[in-house]
């Protein structure tokens, strides 16, 4: 059962923004994909404020977190969202530049759900986008006592810079 | 040879300052200071001064005497602060020269009768003093002086035989003048031991300069009553020239054949140095005054003495300040203070006047000139550390102190060390090799046997002076205070210098630690932040792919270019980032199944074997202790490069296999690929060496360095061995943790 809820995509740089979403796109999710460029405003549109003030109620399918961003950082927004109980359930995917970053956010301990080691190689990177996106968006089981809103979402494509 | 024992020291406790009575050659009152009234005086007293002096309500003494001249002489001693009274006094019955000195107990007159043959007065004595101090202006030779001074008391007094007597350390005295007329036998050069003259004896000379015996064989004159009014105590004589003497010593100058003696102390700077020591074969008297110009000879000795000495101390001193320094000028210079010691061995030895020194610290002894063996140095400065008394010994017969330093006394019988170290057992030590000499002592100055008169031995002064020589063995030149003193500035020259150079070395590696610390982060920040454009343009380049049929066959060789490049630079960085991470990542020990590595690195490497035709041959492999990441790194960075050079062989035959040692394990990856040529096995370990032209064979070649760092860090060993065509073999060791057996 596909949950279609959106994806939100925390990605300052453009060009891993654009590949990022160019890989999700090859997956063909059903998903909405929100961008964020930076940690303050991912955390905006977790908490429904600020630009994201006016958007449908509903916790995101899964937040892809790039590790270094302008502002707050991944892992200030990685400790707000499991910090909160009320939002502590949402899947948390770190992506970070290599395998030393993984190893900072895993001492940091924070809960996160997965990393992904953003690959050189495009293919495995696209690989592991589409494998998170598929797990977490199509085959996840939302968290019990979270109503599943059937409401269908508006598909909002990110169209580059 | 064992040591002379001292015979007398039944004598030291001898109450010498409290004898009870006087010699008779004069008569001693002693009066209360506030009303000159009688409060004890010698038996002889009356009698000699031709007064009464037993009967109440006699008339007070100084009145009896009847002398007013000296009465007032008295009254403005005893109104003044002078310590000492001299006057003169006629009675009905003769002329006295009388002494006077305070005490607690009274104030003491002695008076000497004189006669006017020895009538001196200071006036005829002072011209032959002038010369006399002329005689021994010029010279600055000890024995000359001393000669001179030996001349002018005997012709001052007219003894048989003058003195002049040294202490040395040990309170033994050696004659080093003599003037006599030949009636008594020469002393020169003899030796006498310290109990000739006993301690409490030694401290009445250095505080009473004079003292004079002026017939052995008198009877004494009792001090009556015999303890004083004023404190019931007997009184005391110390500064009392009459003051009778021990019978010990009347016997000792019977035994050495003389009737009179006399002796004026020789003091310096507050010590006994030695006496003037006069001798007659028969009774003789000295008065007063020549007793003072005699005094005075021995005083200008002493100041003579003490400025020589303290002039040729400060010149030693200086010249041993100045090798000090010339040699820390090179310690300074040198690696370590043991090297520069060692380089400068001659300045090391002059320091102390020494013949031989080691240095002796945790890291081993190091050792110049005559030294005993290496294994008694060690065994010798074992024993300094149980030695209490600072961080300066100094000895002149080691052996006395530390019994096994006899086998080795000829080079070592003195020693002088001082501890460098406050944390170890570090010493710099000097040696000083046996001085064996002659000692020849004024008689056998060993404890007489007991005899019949006088069983104990108690009370019985040796009978002879015949000379007596004793070869003195195990005892080396003993050190002088200023060597002493300069090693003890020495060593802290040395402390400041360890102290400095330890200081300088914990900042040199601070520092390098930092700069090591910076360049790692550097190469780890350009890695890192080299990986992102590589991958956007692995990445933009695959999403060109996408368009390829747009493109002509040379536009998708351009673009497979392009990524084939890309990808390979991010190799690159990937490979130098996990080389840069695995020298600050900290290594997580544990038990390793090798087996299991090897079977991971076997299916990760099957995507690359295709359909090749290769052959494993996985033998035993024990487990390993050691950081399971790294090490299937390792093992899959040798396994995959064997698969790699294989590449053509038909079949790659790679045969893995392990065997446990005592210590170690020792893994073996071995294959029949192209293998390298050995002259270049050197370059094989290290960052980015190759030994392949690049498109025959793909890599970054950081992938030994890589291995060879994970099993350096392991504290183990690599080494590769291979033949052009014929194959390679990487063998590695891996130490097993201590006190644990990996089969437990």
């Amino acid at each position: 059962m596909a949950d279609l809820r959106p994806l939100l995509l925390v990605e300052d740089n453009p060009k891993d923004l654009e590949l990022t979403l160019a890989a999700l796109a090859k997956c063909q999710l059903a998903n909405e994909i929100v961008v964020a460029r930076d940690g303050v405003e991912a955390l905006d549109y977790v908490y429904a404020r600020g630009q994201y003030g006016n958007r449908a109620p509903g916790d995101p399918a899964v937040v892809l977190l790039d590790l270094k961003l302008p502002k707050v950082d991944g892992l200030e927004v990685l400790a707000a969202i499991k910090g909160d109980s009320q939002r502590r359930h949402i899947p948390v995917v770190m992506l970070t530049s290599s395998r030393e970053e993984r190893d900072l956010v895993q001492s940091y301990d924070l809960g996160v759900n997965a990393f992904v080691v953003k690959p050189v190689d495009f293919g495995a990177f696209f690989e592991a986008i589409q494998d998170l996106g598929m797990f977490w968006a199509v085959l996840n089981e939302p968290a019990p006592g979270r109503a599943n809103s059937s409401e269908p979402w508006r598909q909002r494509r990110w169209q580059g810079d | 040879m064992p040591r002379p024992i001292p015979d007398l020291d039944a004598c030291a406790r001898e109450p010498i300052r409290i004898p009870g009575a006087i010699q008779p050659h004069g008569a001693l009152l002693v009066i209360a200071e506030a009303d000159r009234r009688l409060l004890q005086c010698s038996d002889n007293a009356a009698e000699l001064l031709g007064i009464s002096l037993a009967a109440d309500g006699a008339a007070p003494p100084i009145d009896a005497l009847g002398d007013p001249g000296f009465a007032a002489d008295l009254d403005a001693w005893l109104s003044g602060s002078d310590p000492f009274l001299r006057s003169a006094v006629t009675t009905a019955a003769r002329s006295c020269e009388v002494l006077g000195h305070r005490t607690r107990q009274g104030v003491i007159l002695e008076f000497e009768p004189t006669d006017g043959r020895d009538r001196e007065t200071l006036d005829r004595l002072y011209p032959r003093l002038q010369r006399f101090l002329q005689t021994i202006d010029g010279t600055s030779d000890l024995r000359v002086v001393a000669y001179a001074a030996a001349c002018e008391v005997r012709r001052l007094t007219g003894f048989n035989r003058v003195l002049i007597y040294r202490f040395d350390a040990g309170w033994n005295g050696t004659v080093i003048a003599e003037d006599g007329d030949g009636v008594l036998p020469s002393y020169l050069d003899l030796r006498f031991p310290a109990a000739d003259i006993p301690a409490q004896a030694r401290e009445l000379y250095r505080l009473n300069r004079l003292r004079l015996i002026p017939d052995a064989d008198y009877r004494p004159a009792a001090i009556r009553p015999s303890v004083s009014p004023i404190d019931g105590a007997a009184l005391d004589l110390s500064f009392a020239t009459l003051r009778s003497v021990s019978p010990v010593h009347l016997q000792y100058m019977r035994n050495m054949e003389t009737a009179a003696s006399m002796s004026i102390s020789i003091v310096i700077d507050g010590q006994l140095w030695g006496l003037i020591s006069c001798h007659n074969r028969t009774p003789r008297r000295v008065s007063p005054t020549v007793r003072s110009a005699c005094d005075f000879v021995g005083q200008f000795l002493a100041q003579h003495i003490g400025g020589r000495e303290r002039m040729e101390e400060a010149g030693h001193r200086i010249a041993l300040k100045r090798i000090e320094t010339g040699l820390l000028a090179r310690l300074a210079r040198a690696g370590s203070f043991q090297q520069g010691l060692l380089d400068n061995a001659e300045a090391w030895l002059s320091l102390v006047d020494a013949q031989g020194a080691a240095v002796v610290t945790p890291d081993g002894a190091m050792a110049a000139g005559r030294t005993p063996a290496g294994e008694q140095i060690h065994e010798l400065v074992g024993w300094l550390q149980t030695q209490e008394g600072g961080p300066v010994f100094a000895t002149d017969s080691l052996a006395e102190r530390f019994p096994a330093a006899a086998a080795y006394a000829d080079t070592a019988s003195g020693l002088l060390a001082i501890s460098v170290s406050r944390l170890h057992a570090s010493y710099v030590v000097w040696f000083r090799p046996e001085l064996v000499r002659t000692v020849t002592w004024g008689g056998d100055p060993r404890k007489p046997a007991p005899s019949e008169a006088d069983p104990t031995g108690r009370l019985h002064p040796r009978t002879s002076f015949a000379r007596w020589s004793e070869l003195v063995r195990q005892k080396a030149l003993p050190w002088r205070r200023a060597e002493i003193d300069g090693a003890a500035d020495f060593r802290n020259a040395i402390l400041e210098f360890v102290l400095r150079r330890a200081e300088e070395r914990a900042e040199l590696t601070d520092e390098l630690q930092r700069s090591n610390k910076e360049l790692e982060s550097f190469s780890y920040s350009v890695s890192h932040d080299l990986r992102a454009p590589f991958r956007h343009i692995v990445g933009y380049a695959e999403l060109l792919n996408d368009h390829a049929a747009s493109l002509d066959e040379r536009g998708r060789h351009y673009l497979g270019s392009i990524i084939e490049a890309a990808l390979a630079a991010g190799r690159l960085v990937d490979d130098l980032l996990n080389f840069s991470q695995l020298n600050r990542a900290a290594l997580t020990m544990t038990r390793v199944d090798m087996r299991k590595l090897v079977a991971e690195a076997q299916r990760s490497l099957a995507v690359d074997t295709g359909n090749r035709d290769v052959e494993w041959q996985i033998g035993a492999l024990p487990e390993a202790w050691g950081d399971p990441a790294l090490l299937r790194q390792a093992l899959f960075n040798l396994m995959s490069n064997a698969l790699k050079y294989t590449r053509g062989r038909a079949p790659a035959v790679i045969a893995v296999s392990g065997d446990e040692h005592e210590r170690e394990n020792v893994y073996v990856v071995r294959d029949n690929g192209i293998g390298f040529d050995m002259t270049y096995v050197g370059k094989l370990f290290g960052v980015f060496q190759r030994l392949h032209r690049a498109e025959d064979f793909e890599g970054t070649g950081i992938g030994l360095a890589l291995t060879k760092r994970v099993i350096d860090r392991h504290g183990g060993w690599i080494r590769a061995e291979g033949e052009v065509d014929r194959g390679a073999t990487f063998t590695f060791g891996l130490p097993k943790p201590e006190g644990e057996t990996l089969r437990g």
